[in-house]
């Protein structure tokens, strides 16, 4: 009989459909992989089965028996635990008080009981052989991999008979992520059922006996592990729609190098080498969380790192972003955060667009009016912003105008090496087709264009080549007829292939 | 390789003797703290004979306790990650209150002061409801409760007036071992302390001022969680107000404005910090002190009394200074 049981699981978040009738069932003993892209609904399955979110309709069933669980402890209670990729765990706390926090052993005091603690602690740990950790060290002093480890003993501690694994392999290194893979076969066959999320294929095909693909918000297909091919299991994530949405790709890609990045490093980023044409779009592809953001970041000068940066053929030290911004040919970034970093929303278009070239339009520190007026009309049309007059506030806009007026800020700037990070995300589809016209415009015109997008289907179409980043690192620059969604996605999970 | 190599503080491998330099860097504000506190003490000394006594202990003690006990709360609210600004209304009206309803009756007062009690407690965790069920920032929920209680407080008692029994203003004097019961009051603090930081309502409270969102995922009621926190900071605010009136022998509409930013002062001094999750009442108890015997010591120099606030100030800089240089160098460690 069947643990887990979904029908019909649907969940909403204002208008975006985050689960729609999504269906699942796992039994003991199994480990049973769950599959998507980004945003396929996976993490929203599983925030539902922990407690973290409660979903708006279907049935959920644990053991036969009707489960809507209310919050993290009501789901602990039935029995299921989940290891959160965001991590759950307490900085300022030890490593023993986050494992048992809140079910800490206790005295006549009503005390923590510290030696009982550091036993169970130290039982456990030896039971399933975990990599060595201090039982006594707040964690804040750990690195990311060992708080991962404890979050996996946080798990464990309660005994779970489901216990839930989101991408906790991403954040291991080799040998820990082998002992994670041994210890799930483990305690599948102590008959408890683990549900693992891993966006590697590899480890998938060596440990799951059943998997579950999800697409959309809906489930694709279940299967059993033996009996279905990885380039299915691939087609199955990817589904097939392509619109008339993107420009035709002319090549506009010239000789001249304008940016050149060697061994680049900055947090997550781990050595990344590449360079970028004038006239090119260059595609940063990858799973979520495997440098991109790093990347865009430190090339702006918003964080630091580490490595050598060419402009134009010049050597320069990106540590701020004036620096990135100063002279004629510098870099420009459309962050990722449109209404958070990218604009002010309290202020009109206007102002929004010359903010970050003030100096221009000033005659002896005095603002010239005229002068801006007339640069800022010129962008509205070349943008084709909607905005009712310049005076407007930002705020005001539709996603899409917003994203434009970010556009047209950089632009103003004369940077000629553009950072664009996730441009389309929240944009309405007209206005996607608009800005990869822009896109595809601005590198005819000579701009190199840095172009990252969580959204596959754009990078295929709309970039020249296409940079896969996997673990911080280039995994694979893609190039003509070899990008395809399958490449991308394959470069991204596949250990040690097409690199 | 691996990021569980040798060295790092995190590592088993790592020698089990505690390293003394890791060690002094996590409690820095903490010494610090002493270190002024023994500078000060010096200074007084020197100037001043017996500063070294019990009879010495027993006075700061008793000038120290009504800021110790509002901070008390404070450092538990701060610990959490809020501030609470309401404790000045509430040690207003607690004043107000007992110096208008205590008679010499002694059941009478036992009434009226565990009704402050309650009041404390109830005022607290209506702040608590207010910042989580309308997730309004605390800083101005308990702005606004502070002023309303202040007015209240205006109206009981427009003037600094009203009187308590003689027998109540005489027990900061009595002594048991030589301790005046202000000392005793702190040998409690300090053992309530001890035993509420390991229960588990303590390391819950820690836990959601380090980390509010992975307390929630761990099954924390932050509602739960916020009223029981600016109830125990209402609490020691009513008791606070109580001893004050000890201290005072009357009621003052206007006396609880002076202890908002002390109580604060003294905890971030002590080495609480104002973004949660760290920090001990031993701290902010020295930190405490520390302003108090600043006034002790403006005094003795003959200075002008003006002079107090401006080396608090200082003080505070200081503090704040030495706990910002030591998280960096133990954060450089971590490296």
């Amino acid at each position: 009989m069947d643990l887990v049981v979904a029908k019909g699981l649907s969940k909403r978040y204002g208008g975006i459909v985050a689960l729609s009738e999504a269906t699942f069932s796992a039994h003991a003993g199994e480990v049973h992989a769950l599959l998507g892209e980004n945003g396929a609904g996976k993490s929203t399955f599983i925030q539902i089965l922990s407690g973290a979110v409660r979903h708006d309709a279907g049935t959920l069933k644990v053991d036969g028996a009707d489960y809507r669980p209310t919050d993290p402890d009501d789901a602990q209670a039935r029995g299921i635990a989940a290891v959160f990729q965001e991590l759950s765990l307490i900085p300022d706390l030890t490593v023993e008080q986050n494992i048992w926090f809140r079910r800490e052993p206790r005295t006549l005091l009503r005390t923590v009981d510290r030696a009982q603690l550091r036993r169970r602690t130290r039982e456990m740990l030896d039971r399933y052989e975990f990599p060595p950790l201090r039982p006594d060290v707040e964690l804040r002093r750990l690195t990311l991999a060992e708080r991962q480890i404890v979050e996996i003993a946080k798990g464990l501690a309660k005994d779970p008979r489901v216990l839930i694994l989101d991408e906790a392999t991403s954040a291991l290194p080799a040998r820990e992520a082998e002992w994670l893979l041994g210890l799930t076969r483990r305690l599948a066959s102590e008959g408890r059922l683990v549900i693992f999320i891993s966006h590697r294929m590899a480890e998938v095909r060596a440990i799951a006996d059943r998997l579950t693909i999800f697409r959309n918000g809906r489930t694709v297909a279940a299967h059993e592990a033996g009996g279905v091919s990885d380039a299915e299991i691939v087609t199955q994530m990817i589904g097939r729609n392509l619109d008339r949405l993107y420009p035709d790709r002319v090549a506009t890609a010239t000789e001249r190098v304008a940016l050149r990045v060697t061994n680049f490093s900055s947090g997550r980023l781990d050595g990344a080498s590449f360079s970028l044409r004038e006239g090119e779009v260059l595609g940063v592809g990858g799973l979520q969380g495997h440098g991109q953001r790093e990347l865009f970041q430190a090339l702006f000068g918003a964080s630091p790192a580490t490595g050598t940066v060419e402009l134009w053929g010049k050597p320069v030290a990106i540590t701020s972003p004036r620096a990135a911004l100063t002279g004629p040919d510098g870099i420009a970034l459309v962050p990722e955060d449109r209404r958070g970093q990218g604009l002010l929303l309290t202020k009109s278009v206007r102002e929004n667009l010359t903010l970050a070239v003030i100096r221009r339009f000033t005659e002896r520190g005095l603002l010239s009016s005229r002068k801006e007026a007339e640069l800022v009309r010129e962008m509205v049309d070349f943008l084709r912003i909607k905005a009712q007059t310049p005076d407007q506030l930002a705020g005001t806009l539709s996603g899409g105008n917003q994203q434009k007026v970010i556009f047209g800020k950089m632009l103003l700037t004369q940077a000629r090496v553009l950072l664009l990070f996730d441009p389309t995300r929240g944009v309405d589809v007209g206005t996607k087709g608009e800005i990869f016209q822009l896109m595809r415009d601005l590198a005819a015109k000579g701009y190199a264009i840095l172009f990252h997008s969580s959204d596959m289907p754009e990078l295929v179409h709309v970039a020249d080549r296409v940079m896969v980043l996997r673990n911080g690192r280039v995994a694979a620059i893609l190039e003509g007829e070899k990008i395809s969604e399958e490449s991308i996605l394959g470069a991204a999970m596949l250990e040690g292939e097409a690199a | 390789m691996t990021p569980l190599a040798a060295s790092r503080p995190g590592s088993p491998e790592a020698p089990n003797t505690r390293d003394w330099h890791g060690w002094a860097l996590d409690r820095a504000p903490f010494l610090v703290a002493c270190l002024m506190l023994a500078v000060i003490a010096t200074i007084y000394g020197s100037k001043q004979t017996g500063v070294f006594t019990l009879d010495e202990l027993n006075l700061d003690t008793a000038a120290a306790m009504t800021l110790m006990l509002a901070a008390t709360g404070q450092t538990i609210v701060l610990i959490r990650g809020g501030i609470d600004l309401s404790i000045g209304g509430m040690i207003s009206l607690g004043t107000v209150i007992a110096a208008t309803r205590f008679t010499d009756d002694p059941a009478t007062v036992l009434f009226w002061s565990l009704a402050i009690l309650a009041l404390g407690l109830a005022i607290g965790a209506l702040n608590g409801l207010l910042i989580s069920v309308l997730k309004l920032q605390p800083f101005l929920v308990t702005l606004a409760t502070w002023s309303i209680l202040n007015g209240v407080a205006m109206i009981i008692l427009p003037t600094d007036g009203g009187s308590v029994p003689g027998w109540w203003i005489g027990f900061g004097y009595l002594q048991f071992l030589g301790l005046s019961s202000p000392v005793w009051m702190l040998v409690a603090l300090v053992v309530f302390w001890w035993w509420f930081r390991s229960t588990r309502l303590g390391i819950t409270i820690q836990a959601t001022g380090s980390n509010e969102k992975s307390a929630f995922l761990s099954g924390v009621s932050i509602t739960r969680i916020n009223v029981t926190t600016y109830a125990l900071s209402g609490l020691f605010a009513a008791g606070a107000a109580l001893y004050l009136t000890t201290q005072t022998g009357s009621g003052s509409p206007t006396i609880g404005k002076d202890y908002i930013l002390p109580s604060v002062a003294a905890a971030v001094i002590g080495g609480v910090s104002l973004f949660g999750g760290r920090g001990h009442l031993a701290g902010t108890l020295v930190g405490a002190f520390i302003l108090t015997l600043i006034g002790n010591l403006v005094f003795v120099l003959k200075i002008s009394s003006y002079w107090q606030p401006v080396a608090s100030g200082i003080i505070l800089l200081l503090s704040v200074l030495a706990s910002s240089i030591a998280d960096k160098a133990a954060r450089g460690r971590m490296r």
